[in-house]
Parts: structure tokens; C-alpha cells; sequence
């Protein structure tokens, strides 16, 4: 497969192709490499969006060998230092003006036909879908002014091998206790060979540190109840679990698509498959006998996606698929003195739940471009990455509501990760610090370790 | 550990703990947003009594009460500039008021009460001792009272509706820019309500699932309110995302009361839920018991604006977590029907399954509300109960615009139109 790799020009171009093969192999051989990059976890825990490029970094092309040397201010210029070409400008201007035109046509539809136009889920998600990849177009521009245009970044973010999330919803208010949400992600790839594709393993445990509790404010209540300090009783008691488990297969297109004409030279692109499974349960008032416990199940077999690379460092990424949700409950007093409630959960069948859908932007920033003033190596090496996501899904709240427009749109994300990685070492670091912004709005922070990814062997070829 | 090392753990301890402490915190709503949901809570509870001018204490109480310390969020009461009070009752069915006169002189207490059905019987008097007062079918859903309450005295007026076997609710949602056709559907109402009375199945109030107006503003809901006076039984309202989302001010509760309450009417428990922000507020949530407690009333009907279960229609809650907890209390309630409005259209969603029971939801935003291009499909869902035979029929009356003969729309497939006026 032809990949999107960055392999340096051979001087005869004639071979350009077998060179940037070449350093794909390479690229994929060595462990130490980082592969992908990808947006931070979602606050949730829910999906990981997988976002890496997958082929491996190479060498920065040298200036002399670069086809666009005597166009480099070009508007429509390749981005230096990458073969095949990518026109990084082009692209997000025609992200934009899709998602411009996409989310303005969605729009339409939904007000034109107005909601006679009975599953007009799909059109909301556009809207939403088309607003992201709009911002990230002019978001990535900026970047790109900014120096974020050059070549990949030679350590890209991907979410990291194991890694702890901490999350916390605010505001909070007198005698009630927000949710501290911790959580424990895994991703570890696999590379198939010949980079045919990459198969990510999506999990994660967690849940709430401490019950949150919630006070009933009516102004009927005019005594300080015993251990509080304000007049609103504490009425609801709540302990939450959350586990997610999926799958995620990236094959890369071939790029450029008509070669050798090249005609098409925006990046390339990947196809997504991303099953996943994700269960919540919560348990009201435990312990009391008025407890009670609801447990929520989404099962996405379908969900499917696409990946463009804009530029070495710049990606948006879309996924879409339908949902089927599961609701199962206990009778009130079900755990009374045990944790055996779960025994007695009713459950029932799959209701056809609203589309599910995902958007990202993602922007790689290599930290330590420029060398030590020392001109000694460094120690450690340092990248990271904005992302920006719009998930059409509000199966963990936080829908995103302005004005009257209240329960049509999802969350949106804001993330930055910075990976540090010791020179030589197989192992890296990675933190992150991500943000919801939706209907209560949440913050938190996320410690991982990348490891290796692990690699199928293909069957050699003479 | 290096001296960055130990400076990062410094701050991220500083950050977590500063994220769990208990730091500044206050009440919540101590400066009301009332785009937010527990804002409007108390707000809903703030306006159900009201300390007169004259020193008269009114409170809204559950019908069965007998002691006025407290009082619960079951309707509003006004004093208007010229010193009119009047009490709008939020459901239908039985209510009680208490009005306790100021300690150190007697009063004679005009009230005017608002959204009383018509074949209402009042009883007023000291708790236990009412006396039932005359009837005025003439006068509508308003009564005007006086009371007369000597100094510290406490007086109740207590309304109950007597009910035959069979009776009627209607149902729509959603008015929005169109207080026009909203006419007409009061209209047929009317012409519905004289109908059913001779037939023995009186409609005993009308659910609006939210979206009365378009922008909250104040002279939306007045002009929704007069239209309502004029509905010939209760009308029983909660709020959509369009009444609820300049935060200055609860205009939606200053204008109909409260937007979370439950009544009785006939047979029928019927639980109106503010989910105007998307989803219901969490002390809400954790009285949902208590609201959809049908107690002796053979079915439960549950109504709010956004749909609990919005399938593929784009219009469902912001926070998925409480519209399911809300369907399990529901289904663990075994309720009849939910019905909803936010999307401006008519659909009919049969087994929902919820755990072990399959539930029914109806969206019916057809009470005026644009519905794009096409022919619109405005109306009202009417349910008809039979206590006798432990049914509900639901079918759906069609209102429509100026120029059509006939309905233009075919009916949905297991939702038909009604036969009989």
C-alpha cells in the first residue's frame, strides 16, 4: 500500500516511490517509533478516537530537493518536506467550504422541511460535524501561519498505551459533591503488515472517587439538617461505574489516488471501523432501601469512519454509525444490605437510539524544533497536539445548548497532549489536559505511558 | 525525585485538592439563571404563596392537607397592581389553598381562582369544616370568592371535580409563533368539550408539553395565558426550551406556575415535568418517586416537553443519563403513556422497551408550531379513559390551518384519527 509516509525524494524521481517504501519499512520495524497520533481520550472515557497516520516518520525532505522550492509562497504550495505532495491550504479551504456548505444545507433541511422531517438525527449531527470541521479548518490555518505545516511531527500523539484520566464536573454548590471521575484507559495497537492497516484495542474502567449528592433548594425547607450546613436536604445519593470496550481498524487509501497523474493531492485519507460497547451503571441512594440501580448499555457495532490527512500534522477524522441502547433497572430496595443488586436487574430489549457521531481535528506541535542553544542532542523529546471534537452523543450528558437550540447537539472537546519521550527510549510519557464544553461543563487531566506498538510480521516477499 | 518532578506533583496535588475542597461555595441559584432547571424549582415554589399587602398569607397545599406549615408548588399566586389577588391552579382535579389572615385583625379577602373546572365543587372554611360553595358554570374556569378570616384564623378552599367512568384528557404541545392556529385548536376544543359533556366522557383538562412561546417573552405568555383562560376546563402546562431560555426571570413560572407538579384528575395521575433545559433538574429527579405515585388513580400519564425517547428525531434530551433514569421510574411505575412535545410533529413510539416493560411515548408538538414546508399536521392527541374497563384510547384530532376542508394528513399507522368529535 502506497501509504502517506513522508520519505525523503530520491534524486532520480523515477524511484521515489521505492525510496518512500523504504522508509515506511523502516519506519514500521522500529519499535521506538511512534506511529500515530490521535485526539486525548474523550472526558468520558468513551471513545478513543483513533487518529494516527499510519506510517511511520522520516527525515525532513532537504530544501534543494523540494518540487515546490520555486513556489513555496504559493497559496496552493506542497508542504514542505513531504512526498507525495500535500497541499496543505487547499484542503482545509476545502474542509471548510464542505463543512461550511454541509452544515448549512443540514440546517436548512431542518428548518426547511422542519421536523416533519421525521429522523432528522443525521442532519443535526451534520450541523454539528460541519461546524467542527469548519473551525478546525480555520483553527489548522492559523496553526499553519504558525509554522504547523511543516513535516510530521517525528513523535506524533496517539492516545497513550495505559494511561489514568481524572475528571471533574463543576460547579458545585453548597453541601452537594460534584463528580470526581477517575478513569483507567488502554490502547495498545497493532500493526498489520505491510501497512495494510492498524487495529486498536479501545478500553477503559472507571467511575466516580466519591458519591456525588445532590440538595433539594425549594425555599419549603428552613432547617439545617444534621451534618449540613445549609437548609437544602441532601436528596439524591449517587455512585456511578462506567466500562468501555471496542475496537478500532484504520486501513490507510492509497495516495495519491491517481498516480502516477497525482491530480489529487489534498492527503490521504483513511478508512475506520470502529465497533464498541460502553456500559453505565448507577446506583441511587445505595444502601437505603429506597436504592436502586440503572444500568445503561450502547452498543455501536457500526459505527464506521474516515480520516483526512491535511497535512503532516493537521487530520480530521469523522465517524458515524447507528446506536442501540439497552436500559435495565432494579426494583426499589433491590441491594438492601448486599451488592447483589445487579442480580435483580429487569432487563429488556434494544431501543433504536439517536445516530451516534464523532468529528475531530487534530494539530500536531512539535516542542523541541529548535535545536539546544548548545547545539548539544537533547534529552528528551517533546510534541504535542490540539484537538478539537464535536461527539453527537449526550449518552453521558453535557449536551451542548445555546439559546433556545437545548437537546439537538452534543458536547464539544478541547484537549491538548504533550508527549515526552527520553532520547532512545522505547517508552514515553504522556500527559493531557482536555476539557467538555456542553451543559455541565467539565475539566480534567490525563497521565499515560506509550509503549511500543506491537507488529504483525508479513510474509516476506522476493 | 528531581526538583521539577516534585514542583509538578506540588501543583497537581494543589489543583486536585482545590477541585475537591470545599472552597467558596454557596447555595445554588443564589444569582438565578432560570435557563437553569433548578432555578426554576425554586422559582416554582417561591410563587405557589405569596404574603399579601394586607398581611394574608395564600399557599398552594396538596389537596388532602390540613396543617399550612408548609406548602407545595401546585400553583400560583398573584397580587396584582390593583390589588387583586388570584390564585392560577397548575392541574386539574382536586386542590387546596390555605389563606391564613395576619394576627392582629380580620379580613375580608377578595380571590379570584384561575384554571378551575367548571363542574368544580369549592368548599371553603377552617380544615375539616368547609362548606361547599354555590356553583357558576357560567363564569368558566374562573371563581371569584370572598372570604371572610378573623385575626390568626386559617381558611382552606378545597376543589374537587366529580368524575362519570369514562372522560377525556387532550394533549398537544408546542405553539411557538402561532398563537393563531392555537385558536383554532381551542376552538375545537370547545366544540369537543360541549360534545363529550353530552356524551358522557367530559374532557377534563388539556397538557400543554411546553414551547408556548417563541422568545419568553413576557407578552407571549400573556397572550398564551388569555388564550388558555379561555379553554373551557384546567389546562395543565410545563415549559419547552422556548419559555425557559432568557435567564433573567422564570417568565414561564410567573406566567402559568409551576412547571414540575403532579394531580389527580378522575382517574388519572398525571405528572408534568420541567425539562425546558433539556432534561429534568436532579432534585426533580430524586422526588420522581413521590411524582409519579398514581396513588388510588388507575393510570398515569406523564407529560414534558422534550422526548424521554426521541428515536431518530434529533430532538431528545442534553443529558441521555437522566431522560433513562427518568424512563426506569417510569417504567418501574408501569405508566400508560408519556407524551412530549419538541419535535413539531406526531409520533407514535410503541414498546420502548425499558428493562422488562415496553412503554409508549407520543410526541405531539402539533399545537401550532412551524412544520416547514409541507402540509402541517396541527392538532391535539385526545385520550379517552375508561375506569369501568381499565382502558385508555388514544387517537388524534386534527385542527386544520384556515383553508382546508377536511384534514389534510393521513393518520399515523397505530395512532388513528378520532372518529367522534
Amino acid at each position: 500500500m502506497a501509504g502517506v509516509g513522508i520519505a525523503p525524494r530520491e534524486p532520480r524521481g523515477g524511484r521515489a516511490h521505492a525510496s518512500a517504501a523504504w522508509a515506511i519499512a523502516i519506519a514500521l520495524l522500529s519499535p521506538t517509533t511512534a506511529l500515530a497520533s490521535a485526539p486525548p481520550s474523550e472526558l468520558d472515557g468513551g471513545s478513543t478516537p483513533a487518529a494516527e497516520h499510519l506510517e511511520g516518520p522520516a527525515p525532513p525532505l532537504e530544501p534543494a530537493l523540494d518540487p515546490d522550492a520555486q513556489r513555496r509562497h504559493s497559496w496552493a504550495a506542497c508542504a514542505p518536506g513531504i512526498e507525495p505532495c500535500t497541499r496543505p491550504r487547499p484542503a482545509r479551504a476545502l474542509l471548510l467550504s464542505l463543512g461550511v456548505v454541509g452544515g448549512a444545507v443540514a440546517a436548512g433541511l431542518l428548518f426547511g422541511l422542519g421536523d416533519r422531517l421525521a429522523p432528522s438525527d443525521p442532519a443535526t449531527f451534520l450541523v454539528g460535524a460541519g461546524a467542527l470541521a469548519g473551525a478546525g479548518a480555520l483553527m489548522g490555518a492559523l496553526a499553519g501561519r504558525l509554522g504547523a505545516d511543516g513535516p510530521a511531527a517525528p513523535d506524533r500523539l496517539r492516545p497513550p498505551t495505559v494511561s489514568l484520566a481524572e475528571s471533574y464536573a463543576g460547579p458545585r454548590y453548597l453541601d452537594e459533591t460534584p463528580a470526581h471521575m477517575l478513569q483507567l484507559h488502554v490502547a495498545p495497537n497493532l500493526f498489520l503488515p505491510h501497512g495494510h492497516g492498524r487495529l486498536r484495542l479501545l478500553g477503559s474502567v472507571g467511575g466516580w472517587l466519591a458519591p456525588v449528592r445532590e440538595v433539594d433548594p425549594r425555599p419549603q425547607f428552613t432547617e439545617v439538617p444534621p451534618g449540613q450546613q445549609g437548609t437544602a436536604p441532601q436528596v439524591l445519593r449517587q455512585r456511578h461505574l462506567r466500562v468501555n470496550l471496542g475496537l478500532d481498524l484504520a486501513v490507510a487509501l492509497p495516495y495519491p489516488v491517481l498516480a502516477p497523474r497525482r491530480s489529487a493531492r489534498l492527503g490521504a485519507s483513511e478508512l475506520r471501523y470502529r465497533p464498541e460497547v460502553r456500559i453505565r451503571r448507577d446506583h441511587f441512594a445505595p444502601g437505603s432501601s429506597e436504592s436502586t440501580i440503572l444500568e445503561r448499555t450502547m452498543l455501536l457495532p457500526l459505527t464506521v469512519g474516515a480520516r483526512w490527512h491535511l497535512s503532516p500534522r493537521q487530520r480530521f477524522t469523522v465517524y458515524m454509525g447507528p446506536r442501540f441502547d439497552f436500559v435495565a433497572f432494579s426494583d426499589r430496595g433491590s441491594d438492601r444490605g448486599s451488592d447483589r443488586g445487579s442480580d435483580r436487574l429487569r432487563r429488556g430489549g434494544a431501543q433504536l437510539g439517536p445516530l451516534y457521531g464523532e468529528a475531530w481535528y487534530d494539530i500536531d506541535v512539535p516542542l523541541d524544533a529548535r535545536a539546544r542553544r548548545d547545539h548539544r542532542p537533547r534529552k528528551l523529546a517533546a510534541t504535542g497536539q490540539l484537538t478539537i471534537g464535536y461527539i453527537h452523543s449526550n449518552f453521558d450528558g453535557q449536551g451542548f445548548d445555546f439559546g433556545p437550540v437545548i437537546g439537538f447537539l452534543g458536547p464539544i472537546h478541547v484537549g491538548w497532549s504533550t508527549r515526552l519521550r527520553p532520547a532512545g527510549s522505547p517508552l514515553a510519557a504522556q500527559v493531557g489536559v482536555f476539557g467538555r464544553i456542553g451543559g455541565a461543563p467539565s475539566f480534567g487531566l490525563e497521565l499515560g505511558l506509550v509503549a511500543p506498538d506491537l507488529r504483525l510480521r508479513g510474509r516476506a516477499t522476493r | 525525585m528531581s526538583r521539577r518532578g516534585r514542583a509538578l506533583a506540588a501543583t497537581l496535588s494543589l489543583a486536585l485538592v482545590g477541585a475537591a475542597g470545599p472552597g467558596c461555595v454557596q447555595p445554588q441559584c443564589t444569582s438565578p439563571r432560570y435557563s437553569d432547571a433548578e432555578c426554576r424549582v425554586i422559582a416554582e415554589n417561591q410563587h405557589a404563596r405569596l404574603l399579601t399587602s394586607r398581611g394574608v398569607e395564600l399557599r398552594f397545599q396538596a389537596p388532602d392537607a390540613r396543617e399550612d406549615d408548609s406548602w407545595d408548588a401546585l400553583g400560583l399566586v398573584e397580587e396584582l397592581a390593583d390589588g387583586t389577588l388570584q390564585a392560577r391552579v397548575a392541574g386539574a382535579g382536586a386542590f387546596a389553598i390555605s389563606v391564613r389572615a395576619p394576627a392582629d385583625h380580620d379580613i375580608v379577602l377578595p380571590l379570584r381562582l384561575l384554571n378551575v373546572d367548571p363542574d368544580a365543587i369549592l368548599a371553603v372554611g377552617i380544615a375539616g369544616l368547609e362548606l361547599q360553595q354555590p356553583q357558576d358554570p357560567s363564569a368558566g374556569s374562573t371563581r371569584e370568592l370572598e372570604l371572610a378570616i378573623a385575626a390568626g384564623q386559617v381558611q382552606w378552599i378545597r376543589g374537587r371535580r366529580p368524575c362519570p367512568a369514562r372522560y377525556r384528557l387532550a394533549v398537544t404541545g408546542d405553539i411557538q409563533t402561532n398563537p393563531t392556529q392555537f385558536e383554532r385548536i381551542i376552538e375545537q376544543l370547545h366544540h369537543e368539550a360541549r360534545e363529550s359533556e353530552s356524551a358522557g366522557s367530559p374532557l377534563v383538562g388539556l397538557l400543554v408539553a411546553g414551547d408556548l412561546s417563541e422568545s419568553s417573552r413576557d407578552d407571549e405568555f400573556q397572550l398564551i395565558r388569555e388564550l388558555l383562560a379561555r379553554v373551557p376546563f384546567p389546562v395543565a402546562v410545563t415549559p419547552g426550551n422556548h419559555d425557559i431560555y432568557r435567564p433573567a426571570r422564570p417568565y414561564n413560572n410567573l406566567a402559568f406556575g409551576p412547571g414540575n407538579h403532579a394531580f389527580d384528575v378522575c382517574g388519572v395521575h398525571v405528572a408534568m415535568l420541567d425539562t425546558g433545559s433539556g432534561a429534568i433538574a436532579r432534585s426533580v429527579q430524586a422526588r420522581l418517586p413521590e411524582l409519579l405515585d398514581r396513588g388510588d388513580s388507575r393510570f398515569l400519564v406523564v407529560g414534558m416537553h422534550h422526548p424521554p425517547y426521541p428515536g431518530l428525531t434529533g430532538s431528545g434530551w442534553s443529558q441521555d443519563d437522566l431522560a433513562a433514569a427518568l424512563l426506569a421510574e417510569v417504567a418501574r411505575e408501569r405508566a400508560d403513556l408519556v407524551v412530549a412535545g419538541h419535535n413539531h410533529a406526531l409520533h407514535d413510539f410503541s414498546g420502548i422497551p425499558v428493562g422488562d416493560v415496553d412503554l409508549r411515548e407520543i410526541i405531539v408538538g402539533t399545537g401550532g408550531a412551524y412544520q416547514g414546508l409541507g402540509v402541517p399536521r396541527y392538532g391535539y392527541l385526545r385520550l379517552t379513559f375508561d375506569d369501568d374497563a381499565g382502558t385508555m384510547e388514544a387517537c388524534f384530532v386534527e385542527v386544520p390551518p384556515s383553508g382546508y376542508a377536511e384534514p389534510p394528513n393521513p393518520p399515523l399507522r397505530g395512532l388513528p384519527y378520532c372518529d367522534t368529535p
